[in-house]
């Protein structure tokens, strides 16, 4: 029995995968797979919604891609993380953990009590 | 990669975008298999686990940003191939747009020229012109001299012909007296030589002698653009100049509608016209006084700087006139005028004339456009089908609606592209069309960022005129009624637009038409206007006797022996010699006082002068209708004889025997009053004629014996010859040669009579000819309309009428059917084209000649003209309904 998935909050998609390519150059696959090891299956990203986000950090800049010689014997696409997209996903993360510190505090925050 | 690149690598992206994600594919089975499944489970489950690959790809293309550009040229394609489906409905919608848009671009693009763009100059904004017309050499030399500084920069000049010929006929070109600062102040250096110095402006000629800088055209023209034009001669009136200087090509002069070819220094004329050097002239008037602000000053405060000066100008100036002229000279103020556009006095003459034209011609579109829309809806009708499966098919409304606009767009830019053709080609046409015989007209008109804006604007209302209602009713298509829609229905049209347009069709046609009339009455009335002697036969000679280099004395014994020749030749039925040819827009008048006389104001007692040899009003076939033709006996010395015409005697001796009365030219007359008043008595009284333009017929004037009167040794005089022969023009030759054996320097200029007049209504004839013609296309495409929309009425109820002629209906019945309804519309068109008319003919009144604007005459021969016309587009297709045959309608259903 798998454990039961969530669905990625809105925009962080991006920060994710801005994330695993920063650790080196990657294809599409090899992304998705990653994300999915990371997140130890939690998080479910389905195909059709990372090759666009790709596609869209590839065009804003974020991302570079190349296509090279890769273990299977033919060519892949792989992403490289730009200075710009490590720009971007720094303050990505910073704003990221503000807000999850922020959320994380009003979770442990007693019931019942009216500050 | 930058959206450019991405744009239009779309096809690389494509294959690229394939690769990447059959690549991620093949590891998913890669990895499925090293799992352990069969190679066709492993392909089977990574598939599934990939999801739909087709909105992958899309939503990839989508991020990259370019997909409305793509829409865009898909819609264009799909345009041209729905175009290309009904090459004839295109052909004639863009025939029909590159008439209306090439119209609009050709008027528009002289209006610009005239009206709109400013000389090619430095800071055109800062120049300014002295209004009032012209002014004397003193005026400018007193502003040139003590009053310069006030200002940025101060020039003059004057227009003339210059005659390059050196004896007999004139070889005349367009000519520039200018000021030595000329060229420098309007910021118009030269390309190749130098332009004029101060030093140039000398009188007599500076020190490089009589200097000449000539327009880049006539450099061309002339020269052949030879590079070592500096230095040459080049002779201007017999005197021989040196070529300075030629200006740049796009410095035409400093008047809009002409073209200067030769540029002379003011101080250079007493070179020409000798000891009658207008130079000193204090009541000369020939020269325009040009400005240039310095930077940051106002108008307003460089006119008051100018009438600060004003009282030290005008007392240095003052012409030899009685104390109450020269009150008004002293007292009138100078006034500024901005003249970034140049100065014009054809563009005061045209300004009307080309408004209106340009309204006709947006309304020609507006109609043309009416006739697209109806068919762009006739065809969107019969495209619901297709309408509706694309809708049905996912396609938005939106979308929809914009792939009719492309279609309207593409065809009305398509339009633009050959109107631009058309325009180019009509509006030089046009152009050409101005010149007369007295001023050659230039006007450049090239495409200017002004007439693309225009053509591109007109274009674009143009697909949005004829393409929204067509657009929006595809929009509103419901897929499931179109594709259930049968392809014939027994009810009558449903939501026949198409009516309302034809409507406003043959009401706009019907504006279109009062005016075509309206304007050719005009034409045809000034035309034929009775002018008071026989047109026909005349040759005009006009003779420069300043050229011959004949003192002013010997000047009466050269004209005799000049028209004792002439008489001679073969084909010279009579000739006879005034001072001021007639009709020529030219004019001599002055003050007349009839002692005894009706009381006619100061202000009303000014007549026309001429003065003319025995025989000429028999040359003219002009009648003398009492006492007698001047003879050889009045002659300087005998009595002073004068012959009136009877609009003169109406006016100033009603009922009254002339012969033998006297008449005076008033000391408040221009003469000066140093001179002795002069009289003369009454000797004959002739009918009238025209004197400077067919549009006064019968002005009060008054004749002198040209040998009395000071004219005689005037620098100018006129020859006019009535031919024995058809064509008069065919004289030029054997006069010229009778004239050149008189004096070979004497320059003459030929022009028959009719062409002379004619020139003088220019302006009426291209307006009736421009009006004449839209009018008649206007009617055209509303009697296309009208067939359009009848045929495709009666396409519509093809079975209605099988099934009334089924039921007994005759072919006369089914024939008023349809007649009955298209002379509904007609008839509402006429009413509101009537009403429409009425109220915009009163702004053409300016233009009209013999008829008043709501002349009833030109209205109801419209009216009938558009029902007449109506009548025959629509029985065109009733004829054709009558013809249906009921069986086979039957059997269709």
């Amino acid at each position: 029995m798998p454990a039961p998935k969530s669905d990625l909050p809105q925009g962080t998609l991006d920060l994710l995968v801005l994330k695993v390519v920063a650790l080196g150059p990657l294809h599409g696959y090899g992304i998705a797979h990653r994300l999915q090891q990371l997140s130890k299956d939690v998080v479910q990203v389905q195909q059709g919604t990372l090759y666009p986000a790709l596609h869209r950090l590839e065009n804003r800049g974020l991302l570079a891609s190349e296509w090279k010689m890769s273990d299977t014997g033919r060519e892949a696409k792989f992403y490289r993380l730009t200075r710009k997209g490590r720009q971007a996903m720094d303050s990505e993360e910073a704003s990221w953990r503000r807000l999850s510190d922020a959320v994380g505090l009003i979770l442990a925050a007693p019931e019942g009590e009216v500050p | 990669m930058t959206w450019w690149h991405r744009l239009f690598n779309r096809d690389r992206l494509d294959s690229e975008l394939d690769r990447e994600l059959s690549d991620h594919i093949e590891r998913q089975v890669a990895d499925f298999v090293r799992g352990g499944m069969t190679e066709s489970d492993a392909r089977r489950r990574a598939r599934l686990a990939f999801g739909g690959d087709v909105q992958i790809t899309e939503a990839c293309r989508d991020a990259r940003g370019t997909r409305w550009v793509e829409d865009i040229v898909q819609d264009i394609r799909y345009s041209i191939r729905i175009l290309l489906r009904s090459p004839a409905f295109a052909l004639v919608a863009i025939l029909s747009l590159a008439l209306g848009i090439g119209a609009n671009t050709a008027i528009f693009s002289i209006v610009n020229s005239l009206l709109l763009r400013s000389l090619p100059v430095r800071a055109p904004e800062q120049l300014v012109i002295v209004e009032g017309g012209s002014w004397t050499n003193p005026i400018w030399e007193q502003i040139r001299d003590h009053h310069a500084g006030l200002f940025g920069g101060a020039a003059a000049w004057g227009e003339d012909r210059f005659d390059l010929a050196s004896g007999g006929v004139s070889d005349s070109v367009d000519g520039l007296w200018t000021s030595g600062n000329f060229f420098d102040v309007l910021g118009t250096p030269a390309i190749l030589g130098r332009t004029f110095g101060p030093d140039d402006d000398r009188r007599g000629g500076g020190p490089a002698g009589p200097v000449a800088v000539i327009c880049y055209k006539f450099w061309q023209r002339h020269y052949g653009g030879a590079a070592d034009v500096i230095g040459r001669p080049l002779t201007i009136n017999r005197v021989t100049f040196t070529v300075i200087g030629v200006t740049g090509p796009e410095f035409v002069g400093p008047i809009v509608g002409r073209s200067y070819d030769v540029a002379v220094p003011l101080g250079d004329e007493p070179l020409v016209r000798g000891k009658e050097s207008f130079l000193d002239g204090r009541s000369t008037w020939w020269l325009d006084i040009l400005l240039r602000m310095k930077p940051g000053q106002t108008i307003d405060q460089a006119t008051l700087a100018l009438r600060g000066a004003q009282p030290q100008i005008r007392q240095a100036t003052l012409p030899g006139w009685d104390a109450q002229a020269l009150k008004e000279y002293l007292g009138t103020p100078f006034v500024l005028q901005p003249a970034a556009g140049g100065s014009s006095q054809f563009r005061n003459q045209y300004r009307e004339p080309l408004l209106i034209i340009l309204a006709i011609v947006g309304l020609v579109l507006l109609i043309a456009c009416a006739n697209i829309a109806n068919i762009m809806l006739a065809r969107a009708n019969a495209r619901r089908h297709e309408l509706g499966l694309r809708i049905a098919l996912g396609a938005s409304r939106w979308r929809i609606a914009r792939q009719l606009l492309t279609e309207s767009l593409l065809l009305s830019v398509l339009g633009a592209a050959l109107g631009l053709v058309f325009a180019a080609w009509g509006s030089a046409l046009l152009v050409a069309q101005l010149s007369t015989f007295r001023e050659n007209v230039f006007l450049d008109i090239s495409l200017d960022w002004r007439v693309m804006a225009f053509t591109a604007g007109v274009s674009i209302a143009t697909a949005l005129l004829f393409g929204m209602v067509p657009a929006f009713r595809a929009g509103r298509v419901e897929p499931n009624d179109a594709l259930k829609e049968q392809s014939r229905t027994v009810s009558g049209e449903r939501r026949m637009i198409g009516q309302p347009l034809v409507v406003v069709q043959v009401a706009l046609s019907l504006v279109l038409v009062v005016a075509a009339g309206l304007f050719l009455r005009s034409f045809a009335a000034l035309a034929m206007q009775n002018v008071g002697f026989d047109r026909d036969a005349l040759l005009v000679v006009n003779l420069d006797v300043l050229k011959s280099g004949v003192e002013p004395a010997d000047r009466p014994r050269l004209l005799e022996q000049v028209l004792a020749a002439t008489a001679q030749v073969p084909g010279v039925a009579r000739a006879g010699l005034s001072a001021i040819p007639p009709m020529s827009g030219m004019g001599w008048n002055n003050f007349v006082e009839v002692p005894g006389g009706a009381k006619v104001s100061q202000r009303d007692s000014v007549v026309w002068f001429n003065a003319v040899t025995p025989g000429w009003f028999a040359t003219y076939g002009t009648t003398l209708v009492n006492g007698r033709d001047f003879t050889a006996t009045d002659r300087k010395g005998a009595p002073a004889v004068v012959i009136v015409n009877q609009a003169f005697v109406t006016k100033f001796l009603p009922g009254a025997n002339p012969l033998g009365r006297t008449l005076r030219q008033p000391s408040y007359g221009f003469g000066g009053n140093d001179q002795p008043v002069p009289t003369w008595q009454i000797v004959g009284v002739v009918a009238n004629a025209a004197y400077r333009t067919p549009r006064e017929p019968d002005p009060p004037t008054l004749y002198l014996p040209f040998d009395q009167s000071e004219m005689r040794e005037a620098p100018f005089a006129t020859l006019t010859v009535r031919s024995a022969l058809d064509n008069p023009a065919l004289l030029t030759k054997s006069v010229a040669a009778a004239i050149g054996t008189v004096n070979p320097r004497l320059a003459l200029t030929f022009l028959p009579m009719t062409e002379q007049i004619s020139g003088l209504v220019v302006r009426e004839r291209l307006v009736a000819m421009l009006a004449g013609f839209f009018g008649g296309l206007a009617l055209l495409l509303a009697a296309i309309g009208l067939y359009g929309i009848t045929s495709y009425g009666v396409s519509r109820r093809r079975t209605e009428i099988g099934i009334r002629m089924a039921l007994g209906a005759d072919a006369a019945a089914v024939v008023r059917l349809v007649l009955s309804r298209a002379a509904l519309l007609v008839g509402l068109g006429v009413v509101i084209g009537a009403a429409l008319s009425l109220w915009a003919s009163t702004f053409v009144a300016s233009l009209l000649y013999g008829l008043t604007p709501r002349d009833p005459i030109t209205l109801v021969g419209a009216a009938a003209t558009l029902a007449a016309v109506g009548a025959f587009a629509a029985w065109l297709p009733a004829r054709r309904a009558a013809r249906i045959d009921p069986i086979e309608v039957l059997r269709e259903g």
